[in-house]
């Protein structure tokens, strides 16, 4: 690019003095690459600032800034971006600049008095003419201008730490994409979301998003815009009203408990203590050295378990044919035998007490078993004193009512 | 403590005889508890101006109660179903309940005509039962036993979408546009609502135990963007669906009894999980009869409770978020040697507006 009075027109990195095209872009090279944490990668602003992080953070010391120049490697010097710089060594990057536009087109003399430019000669290249170039670029320049050859090595040494680290190709326009993925890894996928959510917001105004700044659901989004138009009626306009988009056979995802489900044969009910999670019969490892989970030993939910004792399941009237039907699995069936005979004497006592006289109050309900007051206290409870009716609930409760009582004294 | 009817903390009816023992916390008594364990609470919603309670419980029933400003509590109806009920919910308008059971079935309760009829079917128990308000549809989500989660438009008998599960369903949660279910064998999936429902993620489990109890929490913005998952050891997961930072989901561990130093920790299970409708803070309730508010953010610990007598199964926030109603009933934990079924179960509500306040600074 062939604009001579440059004039500090460009921002560049004090650290490592390369060039960028807007000071946005040198900040986010500055904090990618000089104020980040080499512990935990956490960017901070400012030298210092990285040097009271990782002190409280981590207990470590920085003495010098990652990545920079030998001579700009000072952690206590604030910069920001272009801010804080000494205007010494701002004019001295001036003079360098100056120097090597000059120094361009005249290969072997020594830059009158300036520091030493001449290795980035560039004005024909055209590239360094922009800014530090590539330690490649530059060192492929080298060979062909052999009578400078001597002059180059010296400048290397100020500019080889930069040559060693630039990670990317030639300067300023590539270096500002490359530096938006590592610098906002989250905007990529949302940038792309940026178009649909728009639209299906106009479309749902009711919904919840447009309040947010980035959709709960971005990869969703483009799908919802589809369907989303018109309401939507009683069964999904896409889907049939039978079984539709099962998202797919039972997947091994967990392969800790994929055992447990089907086929497995039941050992007899949960033995020892110290099980492991890995047999046949998935078990809970609930006893530890020093700590013991309160919980059977059986990794099936609580409910489950309860629901498979015979006096919930006799609840369930002729409606459930097999004994099996509470639960999915087959061999749980054995594990029932073995506690139903410990439960025998309990029902007896335990089903009177349950089903609910009250509940005759709605004729509708279906097969409500009605008893008789009999049992004393339990049954009493029941009496759910309707009292006047809300304004919500209807006519139905005061056709049979109990006399209106609260829990009658003494029982408790 | 001596043994005393807390005359002052129960409901008018001054002649329950609770002992202290039973009501540590001395919170508002229910009267006319159900007579076997609390599978099940659900306050109504901010949509009509009375506090409504409905309780299923493994005795088969489902109970209304009206919970007045003083504490009073006042029943008013119940339903039956033909097995225990596993969980109930309110319809978006507050006119209907949903009741779902171990009969494989899911009725709707209309309170105002008192009348019910059925609107889901499984081929195995229904555990979880959610309504679905969005702005294009209604409808009501179901997670069974048998391994599918199916929406119900509630007109009719066949499901809008049925959608299989990797196990067997045992907790779920839905937030619109968000949905989540945990499974057996630690499943955990997230669905996105808008437009119809689909899986949007599956996630790899936080937690190394069986999942149990799931609840959806919201950003400040009042919009669904994480949930915190329970397992039977003691533990809680707060996953956020699209962290900013990877830090910012975690796990903490809760009811759990410290025991002597070179004793056994006794591990329990986290029954229920439920977000305070406005602080945006957590309570958790355990097998251990404890109940605890955690302010997740500060990732701090607001306020243990005293051990109740049985293990606490359920729980729930008003819609204002004045009312913490928690159930005290066996949940099996045990297995059956400790069931009682003369014990009592109880149902308690706490003023807890001021408790759950967020500790952080925001």
């Amino acid at each position: 690019m062939g604009r001579k009075k440059k004039k500090q027109s460009k921002p560049w990195c004090w650290y490592c003095n390369r060039e960028f095209d807007d000071e946005k872009i040198l900040i986010q090279h500055q904090k990618a690459k000089h104020f980040k944490c080499h512990i935990c990668h956490k960017k901070l602003y400012t030298g210092p600032g990285l040097s009271i992080h990782c002190m409280q953070v981590h207990k470590e010391t920085i003495d010098k800034v990652p990545n920079s120049l030998p001579n700009r490697s000072n952690i206590e010097i604030e910069i920001y971006g272009m801010e804080g710089i000494p205007p010494e060594d701002i004019k001295e990057h001036e003079r360098q600049k100056q120097g090597k536009q000059i120094q361009g087109g005249r290969p072997g003399s020594p830059s009158s008095g300036e520091d030493e430019p001449a290795p980035k000669k560039a004005k024909p290249e055209g590239l360094l003419g922009n800014g530090p170039g590539p330690g490649g670029m530059m060192q492929g320049m080298m060979p062909p201008q052999g009578p400078m050859h001597h002059h180059s090595m010296a400048p290397m040494g100020q500019f080889g730490p930069s040559m060693g680290h630039h990670m990317m190709g030639p300067m300023g326009p590539p270096i500002g994409p490359p530096f938006m993925g590592p610098g906002m890894p989250m905007m990529g996928p949302m940038g792309n979301m940026g178009g649909p959510p728009q639209m299906n917001m106009g479309m749902n105004p009711g919904s919840n998003q447009p309040q947010q700044n980035k959709p709960l659901f971005p990869s969703a989004a483009t799908a919802a815009t589809t369907t989303a138009s018109a309401p939507v009626g009683a069964d999904f306009k896409p889907i049939t009203s039978t079984v539709s988009t099962p998202i797919g056979p039972v997947k091994p995802t967990f392969p800790a408990y994929s055992t447990t489900s089907s086929s497995s044969s039941q050992s007899s009910t949960p033995v020892t203590s110290s099980s492991d999670t890995s047999q046949k019969v998935a078990l809970i490892n609930t006893t530890g050295a020093s700590s013991k989970i309160i919980h059977p030993q059986e990794d099936i939910s609580l409910e489950q378990v309860r629901a498979r004792i015979s006096k919930y399941e006799r609840q369930a009237p002729v409606k459930t044919v097999d004994s099996s039907t509470s639960t999915p699995q087959p061999q749980v069936e054995e594990e029932r035998r073995a506690v139903m005979p410990r439960y025998q004497p309990r029902p007896a006592m335990a089903v009177a007490a349950v089903p609910v006289s009250v509940a005759a109050i709605a004729p509708p309900v279906s097969s409500v078993t009605i008893m008789s007051p009999m049992a004393g206290p339990p049954i009493m409870r029941h009496a759910m004193h309707l009292g006047p009716p809300a304004a919500m609930l209807g006519g139905n409760m005061n056709m049979m009512r109990p006399p209106p009582m609260g829990l009658p004294p003494g029982c408790t | 403590m001596f043994n005393q009817s807390t005359l002052g903390a129960s409901s008018s009816f001054g002649a329950t005889n609770t002992p202290s023992s039973a009501n540590p916390m001395k919170d508002f008594e229910v009267t006319s508890p159900p007579d076997d364990s609390v599978s099940s609470l659900a306050f109504s919603p901010a949509t009509i101006p009375q506090n409504f309670l409905i309780a299923g419980s493994w005795d088969n029933n489902v109970r209304c109660w009206e919970v007045e400003q003083t504490g009073k509590t006042i029943p008013k109806s119940m339903q039956t179903m033909q097995g225990p009920v596993l969980d109930v919910c309110w319809s978006d308008d507050g006119t209907k309940v949903f009741m779902a059971s171990c009969d494989k079935m899911v009725k709707c309760w209309d309170l105002n005509s008192n009348q019910t009829m059925q609107v889901a079917a499984h081929d195995a128990p229904v555990k979880t039962c959610h309504w679905v308000k969005g702005p294009t549809y209604s409808c009501l989500m179901t997670g069974s036993w048998d391994k599918t989660l199916k929406f119900w438009d509630t007109r009719s008998p066949n499901p809008m979408l049925t959608i299989s599960l990797p196990e067997r369903a045992y907790c779920a949660d839905v937030d619109y546009p968000m949905a989540v279910v945990g499974t057996a064998g630690r499943g955990l999936i997230v669905y996105q609502l808008e437009g119809k429902p689909q899986e949007y993620k599956r996630i790899e489990s936080p937690l190394k135990y069986q999942h149990r109890c799931i609840a959806i929490f919201r950003d400040k913005k009042k919009s669904p963007t994480g949930y915190a998952l329970g397992s039977v050891e003691g533990r809680v997961a707060i996953q956020y669906v699209n962290p900013q930072n990877p830090k910012d989901n975690f796990t903490f561990k809760c009811h759990r009894s410290n025991g002597a130093p070179n004793g056994y920790q006794d591990i329990y299970a986290v029954n229920d999980i439920a977000f305070h409708p406005v602080h945006g803070t957590l309570a958790t309730v355990g097998s251990d009869g404890s109940f605890s508010f955690w302010d997740k953010d500060a990732r701090t610990k607001l306020k243990p409770s005293e051990a109740m007598e049985q293990p606490i199964t359920r729980c729930c926030f008003n819609s204002n978020g004045q009312i913490f109603a928690y159930a005290v009933s066996y949940d099996w934990s045990k297995g059956h040697e400790f069931y009682n079924p003369l014990k009592k179960n109880y149902i308690f509500l706490r003023s807890c507006y001021d408790e759950l306040k967020p500790r952080s600074s925001s």
